[in-house]
């Protein structure tokens, strides 16, 4: 994978090995998943969606009253944009190539952040199962959670550089 | 007539005075990358790069960081945009 910055200006530029692509689409397939489907004890949900008011239920129902569409639209099609960006057509693509400019790449940091907390969950939901472990699951979990953070500090270093 | 307008101009002073400041609050959460936190309080809320590294800092040490303050929708409106980039924030009302 390789993220660089635009030569026409601001945003971001990503070549991905198909391999790579077919994962993320996949991902953000689950992600999609996950907002649409999930129920609503899944803790999962809980970290996309929190609760703004902890001590005070009848606030914090307000507040999902009001919010919780909205945010789960926002989070649903930045998930799709991410999938279908990412969707390899021709199998014979050895790479997918993407351009985003700074909103679309706003996009891709939230949902990477989204899909990052779904993962830290599931891996942490396995950890105290520990009859029920399983480990390929739990690797490849792992493997997927720090990608992503190193696919979005790749981004950052791009959009936001810090040396100053 | 001008009386009435005074006093209606003198009530809504008194309401905005009398009106509880609230708190929008981010936690720390394991999960989220400080670069990425940065990035968003700079966006956001248009900090500098030395405020926003500095609540993130703040977030990260202590756990929790005020990252604004103001009337009760303003302060549910920045919890909600928090939620939509993925961190962890609370509304609250400020301590008297």
């Amino acid at each position: 994978m390789i993220v660089a910055g635009r030569s026409g200006g601001e945003g971001v530029r990503l070549v991905l090995e198909a391999e790579e692509a077919m994962l993320l689409s996949e991902l953000a397939d689950q992600v999609d998943s996950v907002l649409l489907l999930g129920e609503a004890d899944d803790p999962a949900l809980g970290r996309l969606l929190p609760n703004a008011y902890p001590d005070d239920a009848r606030s914090g129902r307000e507040f999902a009253r009001y919010t919780r569409d909205s945010l789960v639209d926002g989070k649903r099609q930045a998930a799709q944009r991410v999938r279908d960006a990412t969707a390899v057509d021709d199998e014979r693509d050895s790479v997918v190539q993407i351009e985003l400019d700074q909103s679309e790449a706003w996009g891709w940091l939230t949902f990477l952040t989204d899909l990052r907390l779904i993962l830290a969950e599931r891996v942490g939901i396995i950890e105290e199962g520990d009859e029920e472990s399983d480990e390929t699951r739990d690797d490849y979990l792992r493997a997927a959670y720090e990608w992503a953070g190193f696919v979005q500090g790749s981004m950052l270093e791009v959009l936001d550089p810090t040396e100053s | 007539m001008t009386s009435t307008l005074e006093q209606l101009d003198l009530d809504a002073v008194t309401r905005v005075v009398a009106e509880e400041p609230w708190r929008t609050i981010v936690w720390d959460d394991p999960v989220n990358l400080m670069t990425y936190v940065t990035y968003v309080f700079r966006s956001y809320f248009g900090y500098s790069r030395e405020e926003a590294e500095r609540l993130m800092l703040r977030v990260h040490n202590e756990g929790r960081a005020i990252v604004a303050t103001g009337n009760r929708e303003a302060m549910e409106r920045h919890a909600e945009a928090m939620h939509g980039y993925g961190l962890q924030a609370t509304v609250s009302r400020a301590d008297p």
